[in-house]
């Protein structure tokens, strides 16, 4: 419109012109969303590409300095002769190359390191390093590490990332996946904990060894994470691979990773975890907490003890209402430090059961729940709180992992029962049960299983082989719905109200058969609201619950549990 | 070639859009500089785009992904061997990083030094200096507050009444004012509970309530040789959500010894940070006189004419000589307040629907002029209007010898000014000029909150 309509007005002649010189080194370009960033940005966003958050894979000094406690680290075997077993041609050259370009002897650096105040051995790959491949040093350091751990009894953590095994050093580098592995093993019946941490690329012989092996498996995001490695699997099957395939997220879809942890919440987890395996802090019994119990029921006057007859029915509607309290509520309210684990590290996470470790007035257990969800995406991302046999199986790893740790288990209950349908038959859903009964049974740490809504049949049993099981006031626990129990012995599931009266499914009324052992009273109506009353409440009994069993034997907790069930 | 040595920027490149790259455009054919625009393919027929001898696109019409685009803006820069960026007001014009790219890549910056525009940048640094250098701030908690019982204490300590505050809090939420002791505890109880409800956050800070305050700034010009000036003050009471709406200069509220005062402050605040080039200092004034430090701009301000008025000083252009190196042109006994000026700005937006921007092509406009009558803008007639950017189209400024008379002025102006196919906020500057209470100069912050509230 009105371009090339202004007239010009400066009157100088450019004889100069300015010739900006930019200095070299300012900006890179993002190897994933290929923008130009600047340097000192990058580096001050844990090396993560502030325009499109892809990870840039850190060398292992800087992945050090991003987890430990400042100047801490005291780094173990940083000296170690070239190993070349086959004589390869050009490799002891090549390693010096590598060593000249890294400043490091080997692709992975160890040593002795505190976190958050809490000692630890670490292990860093460094994938600068020739892919940090694994040949005999990397091997060896690692073993050398978790040997030195299980004899100090110090946790480990290694960041994994590597291109697999190296290729140079042919069998002997095969060697190194069982050499690791070995000590790992050792170290795991040592009682003593080692974390794993996934990170860009993982992938072949050390997927396929320690890798795979923590009691924790932590990934960053993004990060490729398998054995054969992407372009090999297209080549062989001749296929196209789908979006996504063998990143950490799908791994933690099919239920191999326990969390995703972004890289600058790394040390706050890790510190964490740590102190969660560091044995009880400040168990006490906390005097002011009754306190402000009383003051809360004072507060609510005389309202508390108002007549609470009620039918069955009444019971069975208030534990399915979609207000009603679910594990996540009770999970936030009871517990401090919660990490949720994922997967059952077979097939799948499974999203109807929520586990992980926390601290309960500073005693680290593992706490699994059941949850339904509570908006309609939740509810199926959960499946209405239907448990599929990966979910038994999840429930069941925590457990074990549990009993490793020492750690008592608490289940909350709250199921319309086990996921019926194709996919849980052909995985087993019987058996998963079965298996959860048969391994409960056993377990060397006391476990309390409170049903919190409903409690519905084998799905619920499947976490209740406990020593002691507990109920919400108005909570039901059935051998299956007062509908489908009118519709098998009445063929008319509209009986529902009448066959809860004749089920005797009621908190009470097992407390009564001595199906259940202690019945939680509720504020009323139960939910969000009136949370801190309730689990004020159930506090108090799970503090004696843990004065009870305490410092019971494994012996004497696994024979009251057999006891407990043989008496039916 | 200038006293230190240094040579006047041959071509300088705007990186801004709308009415203010157009204001720096035109200072620079003033004084010869050639100029380079940067637009975004939604700013191709922009007066600024036309306007400007050479003119380089940065981008699609996101503002992330051109006025907002570091990396861009520094390759036209170099591609097009500008040796200056006047950033404007808005986008880039207080990122600390930017101006230290500038810097790194041998760009000279029209603005003050990274390190003080981060320095200023964060609040609680920036009261820090302050109060270091002796600049009155808003008495309040220096720490975080939890408790009612630590809250009260800081509260006496304070003096009543207090703004009770959430740390993560905005647009009024977390936010109480308590009056005395007796209604402290509920109010803090209530700001305390917004706060953990809204943001998960249970951080509090108590500050003096400063009631009916008004909103004075001082413009500051700093060169690198040392010398601070004070060219008075602006009153930018009339607000809307914390946005100005109108501006004047001088303040009705201002006494020529408060001035002086006030002046002297700002004078000091800037000497003690090494402040070089233009700046703007705020500071909350109650009624009583008592003044208190708020933030410092480290820009030039949208509403930076009124000051242009009363003191015939071009500020655009005294920016670009300082950032050459340049002394000041004026010292502070030779700087005189004449007159009085006001500023309205117009923004396409609907007063009826909340103010929503109101996007689109202008389909028939019509500028006022005459004495002392000033219309900074970057539209024209069947000018589209694009959706991405700030919804402020046209600034008008009238100067004349009185404020009585510059209000008669604006009104009439306002009155002149016509602007069609798109909805403004004309008729409520109208209103605003036409209240009583605005002709009689009693205004505070909550003024529009007060009589525009539906």
């Amino acid at each position: 419109m009105l371009k090339n309509m202004f007239k010009k007005t400066y009157t100088k002649i450019d004889t100069k012109y300015h010739t900006n010189t930019i200095p070299a080194d300012l900006w890179r370009k993002c190897n994933k969303c290929g923008k130009p960033i600047y340097i000192e940005d990058v580096y001050e966003n844990h090396n993560i590409c502030p325009k499109c958050g892809g990870y840039f894979r850190i060398s292992a000094y800087r992945r050090i300095n991003m987890i430990a406690d400042a100047d801490s680290f005291e780094e173990w075997d940083c000296e170690m002769e070239i190993s070349n077993p086959l004589q390869f041609p050009g490799y002891e050259k090549k390693i010096l190359a590598a060593r000249e370009k890294t400043n490091l002897n080997e692709a992975i650096v160890t040593g002795r390191v505190q976190i958050g105040g809490y000692p630890a051995v670490l292990g860093v790959c460094d994938a600068r390093f020739l892919m940090s491949s694994m040949g005999h040093n990397v091997g060896e350091k690692i073993t050398r590490a978790v040997e030195r751990a299980t004899k100090e009894k110090l946790p480990v953590i290694l960041f994994a990332c590597s291109g697999g095994a190296r290729m140079q050093e042919g069998m002997i580098s095969l060697m190194q996946m069982a050499k690791t592995s070995a000590a790992l093993k050792r170290h795991h019946e040592a009682g003593q904990l080692f974390v794993s941490v996934l990170t860009d690329p993982t992938t072949g012989g050390v997927t396929a060894s320690f890798a795979m092996l923590g009691d924790i498996i932590l990934a960053e995001p993004g990060a490729l994470i398998g054995f054969a490695g992407p372009r090999v699997i297209e080549q062989t099957i001749g296929q196209k691979l789908p979006e996504g395939f063998q990143t950490a997220e799908f791994l933690l879809e099919h239920g191999f990773i326990d969390k995703i942890v972004k890289r600058e919440e790394m040390k706050k987890i890790l510190t964490n975890i740590l102190k969660l395996h560091n044995g009880r802090t400040e168990y006490a019994y906390d005097a002011k907490c009754s306190q402000r119990v009383t003051s809360v029921s004072q507060l609510k006057g005389t309202r508390q003890m108002k007549a609470r007859i009620r039918s069955a029915w009444d019971s069975v509607q208030l534990s399915r209402k979609t207000d009603r309290l679910a594990a996540s509520d009770y999970i936030g309210a009871l517990f401090d430090d919660f990490i949720e684990f994922h997967g059952d590290r077979y097939f799948k996470d499974d999203g109807a059961i929520i586990g992980g470790i926390a601290s309960f007035r500073g005693i680290p257990v593992t706490v699994i729940g059941q949850e339904k969800g509570k908006t309609t995406k939740d509810n199926i991302f959960r499946n209405f709180g239907m448990p599929s046999p990966d979910g038994y199986r999840k429930a069941l790893r925590l457990m074990k992992q549990a009993e490793a740790f020492n750690r008592p288990i608490i289940c909350l209950i709250d199921t319309p029962g086990a996921f019926c349908g194709i996919e849980a038959e052909e995985r087993g859903q019987g058996e998963a049960i079965a298996r959860n009964l048969f391994e409960m049974s056993s377990l060397k740490v006391p476990i309390l299983s409170i049903v919190i809504g409903e409690g519905g049949s084998g799905g619920a049993l499947a976490m209740a082989v406990a020593n002691e099981v507990w109920m919400m006031e108005n909570a039901i626990y059935s051998i299956l719905s007062p509908e489908g129990f009118a519709s098998i012995l009445w063929k008319d599931s509209k009986k529902a109200g009448e066959a809860a009266k004749v089920m005797k499914i009621t908190a009470s009324e097992l407390k009564e058969l001595g199906v259940i052992d202690r019945v939680i009273p509720e504020e009323e109506p139960a939910n969000r609201d009136t949370l801190p009353m309730i689990t004020e409440k159930l506090k108090q009994s799970m503090t004696e619950f843990f004065e009870t069993w305490f410092d019971r034997d494994a012996e004497d907790i696994v024979n009251n549990r057999y006891d407990r069930f043989r008496k039916f | 070639m200038n006293e230190a040595g240094e040579d006047m920027f041959q071509k300088i490149l705007v990186a801004n859009r709308g009415e203010i790259a157009v204001r720096i455009i035109r200072a620079c054919r003033e004084m010869g500089i050639k100029t380079v625009a940067v637009y975004s393919e939604a700013d191709k027929e922009a007066l600024h785009t036309m306007l400007a001898d050479e003119a380089i696109c940065i981008g699609p019409a996101a503002s992330s992904e051109s006025y907002l685009d570091m990396e861009r803006i520094l390759s036209a820069c170099v591609t097009m061997k500008a040796d200056a960026i006047h950033p404007g007001f808005g986008f880039l014009s207080e990122n600390a990083r930017f101006a230290e790219l500038c810097e790194k890549c041998g760009i000279r910056f029209i603005g003050p030094s990274a390190e003080i525009i981060h320095k200023m940048g964060n609040k609680s640094e920036a009261r820090k200096t302050m109060m270091e250098a002796g600049v009155p701030v808003i008495p309040g908690s220096k720490n975080p507050v939890f408790t009612i019982e630590e809250g009260l204490k800081t509260a006496k300590e304070v003096g009543f009444p207090v703004m009770i505050k959430a740390s993560s809090g905005g647009g009024g939420k977390g936010m109480r004012i308590s009056e005395s002791e007796e209604d402290f505890e509920i109010n803090f109880q209530n700001a305390q509970m917004e706060s953990i409800k809204g943001f998960s956050d249970n951080t509090m800070y108590i500050e003096r309530f400063i009631e009916r305050p008004r909103h004075i700034e001082f413009q500051i010009l700093a060169d690198r040789h040392g010398n601070v000036v004070h060219l008075g003050e602006r009153d930018c009471s009339i607000q809307r959500r914390h946005q100005k709406v109108l501006e004047e200069a001088p303040s009705i509220a201002i006494s020529s010894e408060l001035r002086a005062r006030m002046g002297e402050t700002a004078v000091r605040a800037a000497k003690a940070v090494g402040y070089e080039n233009a700046g703007t200092i705020e500071f909350l004034l109650d009624q009583s006189g008592n003044f208190y430090f708020m933030e410092m701009n480290t820009r030039i301000q949208v509403e930076h004419p009124v000051t242009e008025a009363v003191t015939d000083i071009d500020l655009i252009k005294e920016q670009i000589r300082i950032a050459a190196g340049e002394e000041l042109s004026v010292k502070q006994e030779e700087i005189n307040i004449v007159g009085h000026a006001i500023e309205c700005r117009i923004n396409a937006e609907d007063p009826e629907k909340n103010f929503r921007p109101c996007p689109g092509t202008i389909t028939e406009l019509h500028l006022p002029g005459g004495r002392g009558i000033r219309v900074d803008t970057a539209v024209y007639n069947n000018y589209r209007i694009p959706a991405n950017y700030d919804s402020m189209i046209l600034k008008l400024i009238v100067h004349d010898k009185d404020r009585a008379s510059a209000i008669a002025k604006m009104r009439s102006a306002l009155g002149e000014l016509v602007i069609e196919g798109v909805k403004t906020n004309l008729d409520f500057q109208y209103e605003i000029i036409n209240n009583p209470d605005f002709e009689a100069g009693d205004i505070d912050t909550d003024f529009i909150s007060k009589y525009f509230t539906k």
